[in-house]
């Protein structure tokens, strides 16, 4: 009854007052973030993280998980106002949310998209509670190879899942990987591709390269679209309720499509998008009038918008258990614990089980948060959409630059997150998925490290990494992963089903 | 599909650079059997099978693209660029100009072509969001900023 005591102990930390503030705030700004086009969940947590230097790293971590499940409540704001979702996994909500939003009915499509993503979101939490105390024992048993070979699943899984081509994930991941390599080896003290430079020793830093892809990249692709023109905002209109038929029909829809979020969230690499995508999916296939999909059915609301708050929920379950994160978003995550002198994985419950449960216990608090937020506020986020482009756009290039430079007060590494502005802005448009290489970038140096573990415990044998039955299915697996995206067209070629959806 | 070639062309160049800067790795005979080139090697060799895996890939795919326009393209190409010079001589001067000189300056500039013709609302926002931001980083967060010029 050990685990019991640490979660009720875990309310204690959440309810204290200061860490209330900083859930609301993280709530507050990833609705914000969320809402802003151009600003996604992964740069939002890296703009934002210097702002808690000096702030004791529970409230910070809670702070930032905020912002992490806030911003899919914000996202679906924009899909149904303004037909651009502000995140992937909001693609989705945009296609019925903004018809039923031109139809008159935008309140209702941002009020079951804020109830479902509530009722998802409270799931997840019981499900992540549940499902973290067992895989934290697990993975306690885990030593470097089978920590190498959960890694290498990881990364196959996500370069194969986030992009059109498993090859370009592949490439993302191992630059990635590459970048993780640069600075002085921890094991010999040799400098690797620091090409002399001294500010290269310590390896190029995490949020450089997450606020010059996620941030700066995103802001240049942004730009680009913005001076082809802009969308128009749909004024809200309407009650912000469901009416008892509206309601009943997205019930199911909400149920499923946490199911649906919380397991596909676990899982790496599959997370919240592809979540979406397979709730939206499923209620085509359930639905009697699967033609009406696309003209502002509020199944094709509930269903993506619980899923995606659920998947949130999900995907903190290898984040806390394994220390292993399964998306972009995440990573950036695990890039915050790691800055705050934090290791995630089995170990921290054990250790820190204040810190573990007081974050995990929030997100039950947070989640009360975003709804009234979501909900009677809604009209003040709104405005946010008037602020016009331009300037918005130019205002986060500015607080990236705040951002790098708090941490250590050096130019280069500005012009660095420049570089990888550029890297990222090029990728986009080359179709180079960014998740996979960010994620390598955070996991690089544990791998590398559980990699030369195991290989010195097994004297150089290489066999070590097929020892035990765990390396082995996780092996299986990654090869599974890797031959999915090869395979799978092949297969569906053959059944030639119907679905044009879940490319 | 033109543009796979050359990405898997970039990854083959990068993978032989990448390598030949491992070989230059002094090792030295202690610690971990391994060394810090062995992982690397390994990265190496990852890339450059992701690079054939990417030209197969291009083998495959139907050459039916379209491909864009090219005179819209080439003006997006000048914006990125100019935005990124603009961005790069912003970050170049931010600790000489000092953070609110630099970022009204940038500031400016960026408004004036992304939101033109909106003279007051971009000179208040830029001063507004400098003056608020060095206010709340600095006196607040405790978040350095460089002083610059107005240092005295």
């Amino acid at each position: 009854m050990d685990t019991l005591g640490h979660i009720l102990n875990g309310f204690n930390v959440a309810l204290m007052p200061i860490n209330l503030w900083y859930t609301f705030l993280g709530c507050f700004m990833g609705t914000i973030i969320g809402i802003l086009p151009g600003i996604g969940p992964a740069a939002g947590i890296g703009l934002l993280i210097p702002i808690t230097f000096g702030m004791d790293p529970t409230s910070a971590l809670i702070m930032m998980a905020g912002i992490y499940y806030g911003a899919m409540y914000g996202g679906s704001t924009t899909s149904i106002l303004i037909n651009t979702p502000g995140e992937a996994s909001s693609v989705m909500t945009a296609l019925d949310g903004y018809q039923m939003a031109k139809n008159g009915r935008a309140g209702a499509a941002l009020a079951v998209s804020a109830i479902g993503s509530f009722l998802a979101g409270t799931f997840g939490v019981v499900a992540l509670t549940l499902l973290a105390v067992p895989l934290a024992a697990i993975a306690l048993k885990f030593g470097p190879a089978e920590y190498f070979c959960l890694m290498l699943f990881a990364l196959a899984a996500v370069s194969s899942l986030t992009g059109k081509s498993a090859a370009k994930g592949v490439v993302s991941t191992v630059l990635g990987l590459m970048v993780a390599t640069i600075g002085i080896d921890l094991q010999s003290g040799q400098p690797r591709y620091t090409m002399g430079v001294p500010e290269l020793q310590d390896g190029v830093g995490f949020l450089v390269v997450v606020v010059g892809m996620f941030a700066i990249g995103e802001v240049f692709s942004n730009l680009e679209e913005h001076i082809k023109g802009k969308a128009e905002i749909i004024r809200l209109s309407g009650k912000l309720w469901l009416t008892r038929e509206e309601w009943r029909r997205s019930v199911m829809p909400i149920i499923r499509g946490g199911l649906i979020g919380f397991f596909k969230g676990v899982l790496p690499g599959a997370g919240a998008t592809i979540a979406t995508m397979l709730s939206y999916t499923v209620e085509k296939h359930v639905s009697k009038t699967p033609e009406k999909f696309g003209t502002g059915m509020i199944e094709g609301v509930a269903g993506p918008e619980a899923a995606n708050n659920a998947a949130t929920c999900g995907a903190m379950v290898p984040l806390l258990t394994l220390g292993i994160p399964g998306s972009g978003a995440t990573a950036v995550l695990m890039g915050a614990f790691i800055m705050y002198g934090i290791q995630p994985g089995p170990l921290l419950f054990e250790k820190r089980p204040d810190l573990v449960w007081g974050l995990v216990d929030s997100m039950y608090i947070g989640n009360i948060m975003l709804l009234i937020l979501n909900l009677p506020l809604i009209g003040l986020f709104v405005r946010i959409l008037y602020i016009p482009t331009g300037i918005l756009l130019s205002l986060i290039l500015a607080i990236s630059a705040i951002g790098v430079y708090s941490i250590n007060g050096n130019t280069l590494e500005l012009q660095m997150a420049l570089m990888f502005g550029v890297v990222g802005y090029l990728f986009r448009k080359i179709d180079i998925p960014l998740a996979p290489m960010v994620l390598a970038l955070v996991l690089g140096g544990i791998m590398e490290q559980s990699f030369r573990q195991a290989m010195t415990i097994s004297g150089a044998d290489p066999r070590v990494f097929v020892g035990s039955v765990i390396c082995v299915t996780l092996l299986i697996l990654t090869v599974v992963m890797v031959l999915l995206p090869v395979v799978l067209p092949r297969l569906r070629a053959l059944k030639a089903g119907p679905e044009d959806l879940d490319s | 599909m033109m543009i796979d070639r050359i990405i898997g062309a970039a990854a083959l160049l990068l993978a032989a650079v990448y390598l030949y800067a491992t070989a230059q790795i002094p090792t030295l005979e202690i610690g971990d059997p391994l060394g810090p080139k062995a992982f690397p090697i390994l990265l190496g060799i990852v890339l450059i099978a992701a690079a054939i895996l990417l030209f197969s890939e291009t083998l495959k795919a139907d050459p039916v693209t379209v491909e864009k326009p090219p005179a819209e393209s080439r003006r997006h190409l000048w914006l990125i660029g100019g935005v990124t010079a603009w961005t790069a001589l912003y970050f170049g001067l931010f600790d000489r100009a000092g953070y609110l000189v630099a970022t009204v300056v940038y500031l400016l500039a960026m408004t004036a072509v992304f939101n033109p013709g909106k003279w007051v609302a971009n000179v208040l926002t830029t001063v507004l969001w400098a003056v608020g931001s060095y206010v709340l980083f600095v006196k607040i967060l405790g978040v350095s900023l460089p002083a610059g010029l107005l240092s005295f």
